[in-house]
């Protein structure tokens, strides 16, 4: 058993000769058991690969509805035996030898194929944008800003913080280059939090985030000339 | 040199292109937790991820035969699955696990966040799998970490140990197979 259990370990990793690979994956195709040790060798991958600051937890047990893939009923019992295993950062191309800025073009093609008008381009970049705000993760289109507030009351938590506090009022500012195709001021709830997102006169856009009302977010927006 | 997914996977690639459900089943087994984990980024949400991976697969297998090799596999895969979540996202129909809407302008919504808890868990647990992997014997731990982290070949993982290829195979193997064993052990343990 060992011996086929060392072959697919080497197909996983693309080293397994022509002549091989067909009698594995018949192997595979008859045994439950080959087909768990498969996916078990996928989350150990994922797991050592991941991103600490994009760890979560993942336990399945639901079972494919519509398509008998292996997957559907081996991830299943590969997951009891994890408990979790970590999700790795969607943008987690890097052992494919990519970077940031592909992972930029890869968005921007995306966009480009899929998006059946530009108001829906804009809609699904929102999206992004406001998915990156609540995660926190700055993103190549930011600028880099060096906004004062204390003219409206605001100061930093730290010199070069993004975040922002007047009493109990704090939140977050950020500036993309873009202006991600809205024209008017945009905001959401997201639990206790809010999010502003506000067209600039440049065609920069300010997002706030953060435990601040709206009168509050204009204000502030206002106070660094926008429109 | 790093292999990308496209020539890693050339081979099964083929065959699935070809017809060979078998080749495409060890593909998609394979790139499941990324998909899943990829998709669960964007939903936070465990039903949507699974239902929309499964979307993927389907969608994957409908359309292996248009894959040219331009980008590396997983990235097209990637870019499937990413475009079916934004694609929930948009749609009318996705209703549930979301965040409220408190103003009139606002027309789609946001998949409620993780909680410190869950994450302080899950750091946990990925610091294990780290220990997991230092605790193998070093030739093992060396072959793995090159294969694993730093996406060499095994010729390449054979050049910088100074050990044939066979050997290389069959550490990665066993590295793979203690770190299972560790897993147990500790679900045992309590």
């Amino acid at each position: 058993m060992d011996n086929i259990e060392e072959k697919i370990s080497a197909l996983y990793d693309g080293e397994l000769g022509d002549t091989e690979v067909d009698e594995v994956l018949l192997m595979i195709e008859n045994d439950i058991n080959l087909q768990n040790k498969l996916s078990k060798y996928a989350l150990i991958s994922s797991a050592v690969r991941q991103q600490k600051n994009n760890v979560q937890s993942i336990t399945s047990s639901r079972r494919s509805k519509k398509f008998n893939f292996w997957v559907s009923n081996s991830i299943t019992a590969a997951a009891t035996v994890l408990i979790t295993f970590f999700a790795i950062n969607q943008f987690d191309l890097n052992r494919m030898g990519e970077d940031l800025s592909a992972k930029n073009q890869i968005n921007i093609a995306v966009n480009s194929k899929e998006a059946k008008d530009t108001a829906n381009r804009a809609e699904e970049n929102l999206v992004d944008h406001v998915m990156e705000v609540i995660n926190n993760q700055p993103n190549d289109n930011m600028t880099s800003y060096n906004v004062d507030l204390r003219n409206v009351g605001y100061t930093r938590t730290s010199p070069n913080s993004r975040t922002y506090n007047k009493g109990n009022k704090n939140f977050i500012l950020r500036i993309e280059k873009n202006n991600l195709g809205i024209k008017k001021v945009r905001n959401w709830q997201h639990k206790d939090k809010m999010i502003y997102v506000v067209p600039m006169q440049d065609g920069k856009v300010l997002t706030l985030y953060g435990n601040i009302d709206q009168k509050s977010a204009l204000e502030i927006a206002n106070s660094i000339n926008i429109k | 040199m790093k292999k990308d997914s496209t020539i890693e996977d050339s081979l099964l690639i083929k065959k699935a292109q070809d017809g060979n459900e078998g080749a495409f089943n060890f593909l998609m087994t394979k790139y499941y937790p990324r998909v899943y984990a990829s998709l669960y980024s964007f939903t936070k949400s465990k039903e949507d991820s699974e239902d929309l991976a499964q979307q993927t697969f389907i969608k994957v297998w409908q359309q292996i035969a248009t894959f040219r090799g331009d980008s590396a596999f997983f990235t097209w895969v990637y870019r499937i699955a990413i475009n079916l979540a934004k694609n929930h996202f948009v749609s009318s129909s996705y209703k549930k696990d979301k965040i409220n809407v408190s103003t009139s302008d606002t027309d789609f919504d946001i998949p409620s966040y993780t909680n410190p808890e869950q994450d302080l868990m899950h750091y946990e647990s990925l610091d294990k799998i780290k220990r997991y992997v230092d605790k193998l014997p070093e030739p093992l731990k060396t072959a793995f970490t090159l294969r694993e982290s730093e996406g060499k070949s095994y010729e390449e993982i054979s050049i910088i140990t100074e050990t044939p290829i066979g050997t290389v195979r069959s550490r990665i193997f066993r590295a793979r197979e203690n770190i299972l064993t560790y897993i147990s052990e500790d679900l045992l343990d309590g």
